[in-house]
């Protein structure tokens, strides 16, 4: 199986599993414990926490361990909550899941939400964020790279835009950079976010781990045992952590070389389906090599031919990609699509290709043959 | 043996000439169903007994209500044939509607041993008696009450309150053999369904066309299949690899013809399989005016491919009252899993709503199907689904 699904989720990488195997093993206590085998735990906690900041260039001090992505997403979005009266949300309208449902939930409970839709090739424009900015607004939520369709979104000008245009307090910022860890480079300033979220499998650390990082704290709804600073309350997963720390570790010293190699497969995935009749990039102004594009993510339609289809039968002939987020494949709604104003027939055969760093132009040629064939033998 | 169900045989009884087959074949019917179970069936003119283990009186009481041609059944005494006797287990039967809360009875008595000392009314009025005795706070109403005691003198004398509803119809196999077009949707379960009670065995067909239609889709017409195995016991399923008919269709067919030309397909690969397995008629969930393709017209296009008949138990049907009927044979949760079937994907945006039958079937032969059916019919898969 070529997988070309990174996206998704990428292949544990085995020396991070050593990690994970190693630590858990070296560390047997609890961390909250008082004894001695609970101090090492705790210090090597401490440790992974340390290793972790670095990597990501933020304060080891804002670094909570969470149990993914989506647990990173949802704890500012749900200590919204711990105010005495709701006001407004504003989240633009390709989020994750995860950001966007938890956000609906808010409505729900009475929050305003106010969504923001991106321009056609993908992107959120700051001023729009800015101006569905209002006094009542006590969040802003804007991931740092699409899922779907690989747009890197502009958000340290989001964040100096809502900054300068906010009304007496200024809403908290939050980053979904799930799919920039280990891909785009994150600078020192965390994007100019009050909160990221991070994921350790999408760059081959173990899944149930994740990062929320916060540059100052925040009142969160779930409560327990006090663990991460009160943040994330429960038993850590000390050698998930210590995994995450190494995952990073490799994936940001290893970055500038894969990143070229991701540019090399963006490049020659776009002017492969040039060759293909009919097949069009998403968005149509999609081009490699442009940093408005994270170049590990490509998506793109084959008119006439369901991308469900495609997946399975691309799966037939040894090939795993996706229709879009893996997440929310099951459901026939293109929300992230929709929002760009792509034509139905478009987005209904949409394809997402996402790469890693072992991803090859082997790989990549084989996979645009089968896409080829594929295409012409189901076609409508 | 610790529980004892009398059942209720319905319609077999005024069957004349075909009682006997008909008994023959719900006995086999209910003797396979409930093996495993250490049942005794014990048959007689209007009343079977089913005696089981304790331990199994759930899964018996399963079955009993789910195979066609059983009236009602009840979990019964069996007492001798004195009053006494039957006072004693008219108390026991009630006492099990009283805890549960009922406050009025009536009682009805059965009386085909004409040597027992009271008539029918006299049992009924003096066990009535009794009953208001043992119990306080129980009174009669003969009308609308919670709760029948029932007496029936026979061979013993048999005694019981609340009996269950049977699914009623004919025995399966009675009326021998249907194939069943089995799509995935809501309709074609409910047909199967309604058509095993009037005695049809069913085997089913499904139209696979992979990559369009997914595993799941398949898994989904699987798992429907399980659920009308509930009631019509074991089903063969037949998994015709329909891709490639389905391509031609979509290349060679006028794009408003497409659904009506897929479906005579299905009806030539699905009269063959018919004719094969010794099926006496097809069936499908087609529903007069339903869609496009259930025209009268576009109806009678389809039909045409087939030499069998061609069973619509749904044809008159409201949508609403066949989705009832769904989530009471409890198939319309499975139906509604979001997995398309190729009828969904491959439908033209402006379908043909009124074929003519010379002009559609000149068009249809021109598409070229005849030698991938041929193979599709060929490589049919086969795989015998049984009730749990």
């Amino acid at each position: 199986m070529t997988y070309l699904d990174w996206a998704a989720t990428a292949p544990p990488d085995p020396e991070v599993l050593d990690e994970q195997r190693r630590t858990a093993l070296s560390f047997p206590g609890n961390p909250s414990s008082r004894h001695e085998a609970g101090a090492a735990a705790r210090a090597a906690l401490e440790a992974a926490r340390t290793r972790l900041a670095r990597a990501l260039r933020l304060s080891a001090k804002g670094v909570h361990f969470v149990s993914g992505g989506s647990e990173a997403d949802a704890i500012p979005l749900l200590a919204l909550l711990r105010k005495k009266n709701p006001g407004s949300i504003v989240v633009s309208s390709i989020e994750h899941a995860a950001v966007y449902e938890q956000a609906r939930v808010l409505e729900r409970l009475g929050w305003k939400l106010r969504e923001v839709p991106p321009d056609p090739d993908g992107r959120v424009s700051p001023d729009k964020v800015a101006e569905a900015v209002a006094p009542d607004t006590a969040l802003v939520a804007c991931m740092a790279v699409n899922n779907e369709t690989g747009a890197t979104q502009p958000v340290r000008e989001i964040a100096a835009a809502v900054r300068l245009t906010a009304k007496g307090r200024i809403p908290r910022f939050h980053v979904d950079a799930v799919q920039a860890l280990g891909k785009i480079e994150l600078g020192g300033d965390g994007f100019g976010a009050d909160s990221l979220a991070f994921s350790a499998h999408k760059i081959g650390g173990p899944r149930g781990t994740g990062v929320l990082w916060l540059r100052s704290p925040v009142e969160p709804l779930q409560s327990g045992g006090g663990q991460e600073g009160g943040i994330r309350p429960g038993t850590e997963n000390l050698p998930g952590d210590a995994a995450f720390a190494l995952a990073a570790e490799k994936a940001v010293a290893g970055l500038q070389a894969a990143r070229e190699g991701a540019e090399a497969l963006e490049d020659a995935l776009l002017e492969g389906l040039k060759a293909i009749p009919d097949a069009t990039p998403l968005p149509l102004s999609r081009v490699p090599r442009d940093s408005r594009w994270s170049p590990w993510i490509v998506s793109f339609a084959l008119p006439g031919l369901a991308g469900e289809t495609a997946v399975r039968a691309l799966s037939d002939s040894g090939f795993a990609v996706s229709t879009g987020s893996a997440c929310s494949s099951a459901s026939r709604e293109r929300r992230v699509l929709d929002s760009m104003g792509v034509d139905r027939e478009l987005s209904f055969s949409a394809l997402r290709a996402s790469f890693g760093p072992e991803s090859t132009r082997a790989e990549l040629d084989a996979f645009l043959e089968a896409v080829a064939s594929i295409y012409r033998r189901f076609k409508a | 043996m610790d529980t004892l169900f009398l059942v209720k045989i319905g319609e077999l009884v005024l069957k004349g000439g075909n009682r006997k087959d008909f008994e023959r074949r719900l006995r086999d019917e209910l003797k396979h169903r409930l093996h495993g179970h250490s049942a005794r069936i014990q048959t007689g003119v209007g009343r079977w007994f089913v005696e089981c283990a304790s331990e199994s009186e759930e899964a018996v009481a399963a079955v009993l209500a789910s195979i066609p041609g059983i009236y009602g059944f009840a979990r019964a005494i069996r007492t001798g044939k004195t009053f006494e006797e039957l006072a004693i287990a008219a108390r026991d039967a009630a006492r099990a509607r009283v805890a549960l809360g009922a406050r009025s009875f009536k009682v009805e008595a059965r009386r085909s041993d004409k040597s027992f000392p009271l008539d029918s009314y006299g049992i009924a009025r003096e066990l009535g008696a009794r009953l208001l005795a043992d119990f306080d706070g129980l009174s009669v109403d003969v009308h609308e009450p919670d709760f029948t005691v029932r007496v029936e003198i026979r061979d013993k004398a048999y005694v019981y309150a609340g009996e269950e509803p049977g699914q009623k119809g004919l025995p399966v196999g009675s009326s021998g053999k249907g194939l069943l077009l089995l799509s995935g949707g809501i309709d074609s379960p409910v047909s199967g369904y309604l058509m095993a009670l009037r005695g049809l065995s069913i085997e089913a067909v499904y139209f696979h066309a992979y990559p369009y239609t997914s595993r799941e889709a398949w898994e989904k017409v699987r798992d429907l299949a399980k659920i009308l195995a509930r009631y019509v016991g074991r089903i063969t399923l037949h998994t015709v690899p329909f891709t490639e008919p389905q391509l031609a269709i979509k290349k060679n067919a006028p794009e408003n013809c497409a659904t009506l030309f897929m479906r005579a397909g299905m009806f030539t690969i699905a009269d063959r399989i018919a004719s094969s397995i010794g099926a006496n008629c097809l069936i499908t969930g087609e529903s007069l005016g339903q869609v496009a393709s259930q025209t009268a017209e576009n109806l009678r296009f389809t039909e045409s491919f087939a030499k069998l008949p061609v069973l619509r138990p749904l044809i008159g049907t409201d949508k609403e009252d066949t989705i009832a009927l769904a989530r009471r044979i409890g198939s319309y949760e499975t139906s509604i899993l979001p997995y398309e079937d190729c009828c969904v994907i491959f439908s033209p945006a402006h379908p043909l709503l009124r074929a003519d039958l010379a002009r559609e079937t000149e068009a249809y032969e021109k598409t070229g199907l005849g030698s991938l059916l041929d193979e599709a019919f060929r490589n049919t898969e086969r795989l015998v689904i049984k009730p749990d």
